[in-house]
């Protein structure tokens, strides 16, 4: 018998007259791994709270069609009865730990202590768990002092004490670093070789194309296709669906690769043929035009927040021009920078100069109207009623006008792609829409200098095209853009500067393709290559390829 | 991380004794200073409770919380003893003013009152640590639900006090000021404290979801993981303060 | 927004997942308004948001057990107050569920009511507790006037309290209805415990 099965499920929110999940049917059997794909409106979250009863049990709603784990009818058991067989792990790790347990042993035990599971399994559990997920070394520590990438693992190792038959994987790595992703696919991997029947969504196609079995691709809440990851990764559409192919198969498209019998592009390295000889474009780097900028001129710049420890360790740069691209593990000292520029930090020593004026002399809140900068998090910020008094709230602060806060508010919001929702409330949008909202709060202030912290994290594809836009357009206007970023497909494809940052000094400022070219560096900075970088290193060719504009042909030793 | 609570580590008898039993002590502790209005048998409740605090190693670390205290400390003596319904006794003279002696000796009897009862709650806060309390309470059948509310609100503080700093740093970013006259820092209350709270009503769903998932409405029978430590002298313990609160009830009403 | 049970006791996981958060809140909001320098203490937003979006109740019990958390913490002396802080969430509770957060002439009504509520409660246990200060300097110039004066204590102790209180719950309340007015939709429903699942 499936593990799981699905028949005609259709779902619609409370007050919502829009179906979040229309007429979906499919089956899972045990020891499948399946992906699910789509934009982030696509109903991905929505079918994973299906298959874990939380829909409609929690949610409520209106509910038709059924569902079925096992032989267990989800419309009729609750909640507690169907996650024994389902474990859910989602996308925010840290409000998944409970808060009420202090050690992480201790939190892996929550769930098992509501099942009434004796002491000694409940001891064995945890410890089998805890190895599974590399976790032991964590036992005694307090679940919210670790990092996302920890915490996230711990979160399934809470799930997986609980043995479900069925683990569900609700992009489990949109909020974490690269370190943290690595960390988390990595045990993922283990898992799906151990045999657990996986369903996971993700934005992370190279990591589909290589784990999953089949992949459902969804879109404004129906099922457009249940088919292997080739064929779907093969659909000329995609880009309606505002999925973006894993590189091999956007390389092999370029390149015209379709196998003539089957129809599909490869997907992975191993598909690739091996007699490839691929013709690459000449590499051109300056821009259409040079723009003058604001300039940044930093000079031998330190900053410590305990006495002795350095996090920024006499920097010498001079920012202006081109947009920047700055990259860089965690604790490299990237936002500590970025909060120097702004004067939210006093540098220890070493001075930073804003065309020619000492930022030192003024206040953060003084420099508002100069520099603007972009926090990671919107919701440290956001506030307000709506949307569009979020984004007038920095403008009315620099002495703009009403009328001109107004209208700078909606001439940004329609550059993210929001004025539609300008009415409603900032906390009724999806967190990635809620990052373009404290984007366009600033943008609307209309500074001469903008800096972005991670701007990329959450978007999807199309949403990672719209930062993009809003990047070349800053430039167009002639502002100064520096983005910190960990997503280095975005830094290849939109930077023509990088600078690599580790322990608070920089190991390379120079353009993005040398940058990408200096293998020690990124080794030190613990920052890897684009993957269409790798990619064509993999393939055998020296070239550092950026784009994937930037292949011309292929010929093919045989034709 | 764990810095929201009071309790000092040390290694004492008093640490030993089960926080059940600590609880009763605040509790008769207090009630006694409050039945008996006799200074020296206030007092003498006082020093009882220095002593516990003493054998527990925590004498040091009351001084602060008794600190904290201060002000309330402060305007009682001042206030009664300068206006209390009672005066009649000039103790002495203060410019136009008179301090009275029984205002004055009742704001003594009531600066012992409070000293002891900040003192007698140190002896459960200073060494007992929240959780076993918490895990105390819930093995004598508190429901669980609320034994969770106990001791998320402990870890949760924290992560939200947290949040401040990045908050303050995002508003400033967008030019809100913090200081000023006091309308100005009036408006940067809002602005400050509405993220945290959007921030934490929004993750109560995503919180109540793990809640769920994790099985936190299952009927039926509930394990512990942590087996009920064994505390020594309980039931003695216990008996000694029961019968010291029944002696001093009695006393209170034959004289 | 309509509940379909005041007094319900069946507390939902989301109920119990709000009070936490409240006592949180209202640790910030006292924590924001001393960094701010207020002369108020806004230390109860969170118990009376709590009550206006899951009753009186669950207002209660944010009261309660904010206190607690607060003596074990900080202070034991607020361990005294936890019952000031309980009437203030039935308080806020009851009468948001009878509609009096619909506008802001209201919502000023509902912090005066709540304001005297935690100034009857205060009274008698300054009264038992410390022959009845408040330890605010304003309240005890007042209270050591009118004892100058010769009024009865208790009036002088309830006079106390009412400057201390009222001017500090009306802002708590407007603040808090101003936050509860601006709460996204997705919060609201959750907490709206009349949903039924309808079956398509």
């Amino acid at each position: 018998m499936s593990v799981l099965r699905l028949e005609n499920l259709k779902y619609k929110y409370p007050a919502s007259s829009r179906f979040a999940l229309n007429d979906i049917s499919f089956t899972v059997e045990k020891g499948e791994f399946v992906g699910i794909v789509g934009m982030n409106t696509a109903g991905k979250t929505t079918l994973c709270y299906a298959l874990s009863g939380l829909v409609p049990h929690f949610f409520k709603g209106a509910y038709g069609g059924d569902v079925y784990i096992g032989d267990m009818d989800v419309l009729t058991h609750e909640i507690s009865e169907i996650t024994a067989n389902v474990g859910l792990v989602f996308e925010n790790p840290f409000s998944q730990m409970t808060g009420a347990k202090f050690t992480v042993y201790d939190e892996i035990a929550f769930g098992l202590e509501n099942q009434g599971i004796p002491r000694d399994v409940m001891h064995e559990r945890i410890r089998e768990s805890m190895r599974l997920l590399d976790i032991e070394e964590l036992q005694e520590k307090n679940p919210f002092s670790l990092s996302g990438g920890q915490m996230q693992r711990v979160a399934i190792a809470s799930v997986i004490a609980m043995k479900p038959d069925v683990l569900i994987l609700d992009e489990p790595t949109s909020q974490l670093d690269p370190e943290g992703t690595e960390e988390v696919f990595h045990v993922i991997e283990k898992l799906a070789q151990e045999g657990m029947t996986i369903i996971m969504a993700e934005q992370k196609m190279e990591k589909l194309a290589e784990y999953a079995d089949r992949i459902l691709l969804m879109h404004n809440g129906k099922l457009i296709e249940d088919g292997t990851p080739e064929e779907i990764f093969s659909r000329d559409d995609l880009n309606d669906f505002g999925v973006e192919p894993p590189v091999y198969a956007k390389i092999a498209r370029t390149l015209g690769m379709r196998d003539d019998a089957t129809g599909l592009y490869p997907i992975s390295l191993t598909q690739m043929p091996a007699n490839l000889d691929i013709q690459f474009a000449p590499e051109v780097e300056s821009r259409l035009k040079e723009k003058d900028t604001a300039e940044l001129i930093v000079r031998n710049l330190h900053f410590g927040y305990e006495k002795g420890q350095d996090v920024i360790n006499g920097l010498n740069v001079s920012l202006q021009g081109e947009p920047i691209a700055i990259i860089g593990q965690n604790g490299a000292g990237k936002t500590t920078f970025v909060k120097l520029l702004k004067a939210l930090l006093k540098p220890d020593a070493g001075e930073i100069e804003l065309d020619g004026t000492l930022i030192s002399k003024t206040t953060a809140a003084a420099l508002a109207s100069r520099i603007g900068l972009i926090f990671q998090n919107p919701n440290d910020q956001i506030f307000k009623n709506t949307v569009i008094d979020e984004v007038m709230f920095g403008p009315l602060n620099i002495g703009q006008s009403k009328e001109e806060a107004l209208a700078n508010a909606n001439k940004m919001l329609t550059l993210v792609g929001l004025l539609e929702k300008a009415d409603e409330n900032p906390y009724d949008l999806s967190l990635a829409e809620r990052k373009m909202v404290a984007m366009a709060s600033i943008l609307a202030m209309n500074t001469d200098v903008v800096i972005f912290d991670e701007p990329t994290i959450g978007q999807d594809s199309r949403g990672k095209a719209k930062v993009k836009e809003i990047i070349d357009l800053l430039y167009e206007q002639g502002k100064l853009v520096i983005c910190i970023l960990h997503d280095m497909d975005f830094v290849a494809e939109t930077f023509g500067r990088t600078i690599i940052f580790s322990n608070g000094k920089m190991l390379f400022d120079g353009l993005t393709r040398t940058a990408f070219a200096q293998e020690e560096a990124l080794r030190i900075a613990r920052v890897e290559q684009p993957h269409i970088t790798k990619l064509v290193r993999s393939l055998g060719y020296e070239q550092i390829v950026l784009k994937e504009s930037e292949f011309l042909a292929r010929s093919t030793a045989g034709n | 991380m764990n810095n929201m609570t009071l309790y000092v580590q040390r290694d004492s008898p008093v640490h030993r004794v089960d926080p059940l039993t600590k609880l009763l002590f605040v509790f008769i502790s207090i009630a006694s200073t409050y039945l008996v209005s006799d200074h020296l048998v206030v007092l003498g409740i006082l020093l009882f409770t220095f002593a516990i605090l003493l054998t527990g190693k925590v004498f040091k670390s009351i001084l602060p919380v008794i600190g904290v205290s201060f002000l309330l400390i402060a305007s009682i003596i001042i206030v009664q003893g300068f206006f209390h319904p009672d005066r009649t006794t000039v103790l002495f003279e203060v410019g136009p003013f008179s301090i009275y002696k029984e205002g004055f000796s009742i704001a003594f009897l009531i600066t012992l009152r409070v000293v002891n009862m900040v003192s007698a709650f140190g002896v459960l806060i200073l060494t007992t640590k929240p959780d076993d309390l918490v895990e105390a309470l819930l093995q004598k059948g508190l429901s669980p639900r609320f034994g969770y509310v106990l001791l998320s609100v402990l870890q949760i503080i924290p992560q939200m006090v947290a949040l401040t700093g990045k908050i303050t740093d995002a508003q400033r970013a967008r030019g809100m000021e913090t200081e000023g006259g006091l309308w100005m820092r009036f408006k940067s209350f809002l602005p400050l404290l509405g993220p945290v709270v959007l921030n934490s009503l929004t993750e109560t769903r995503e919180r109540s979801i793990a809640l769920e998932i994790r099985g936190f409405n299952r009927k039926g029978k509930r394990t512990f993981l942590n087996e009920t430590e064994d505390y020594r002298y309980g039931i003695p313990l216990r008996i000694a303060l029961v019968a010291f609160f029944i002696t001093v009830i009695v006393w209170r009403v034959i004289s | 927004m309509k509940k379909k049970r005041m007094w319900t006791l069946q507390f939902s996981t989301a109920a119990i997942v709000l009070i936490p958060a409240a006592v949180g809140i209202n640790f910030l909001g006292k924590l924001f308004a001393s960094v701010l320098k207020l002369p108020l203490w806004v230390d109860a937003i969170g118990t009376v948001l709590a009550s206006m979006l899951a009753g009186p109740i669950v207002g209660a019990i944010v009261g309660i057990v904010n206190n607690i958390v607060y003596g074990f913490t900080t202070d034991p002396v607020s361990f005294v107050y936890a019952i000031t802080q309980a009437a203030i969430g039935i308080a806020a509770g009851i009468m948001a569920y009878k509609g009096w957060i619909s506008n802001v002439g209201k919502a000023i009504v509902l912090g005066l009511v709540v304001g005297f509520i935690a100034a009857i409660v205060s009274t008698p246990l300054n009264i038992i507790f410390w022959e009845g200060t408040t330890s605010n300097v304003w309240g005890d110039a007042l209270f050591a006037i009118m004892l100058a004066k010769d009024m009865p204590l208790w009036l002088a102790s309830f006079a106390d309290s009412i400057v201390v209180d009222v001017p500090d719950k009306v802002v708590t309340v407007l603040l808090s209805f101003l936050i509860f007015k601006g709460l996204p939709k997705n919060v609201k429903l959750m907490y709206d415990n009349s949903g039924e699942i309808e079956r398509l």
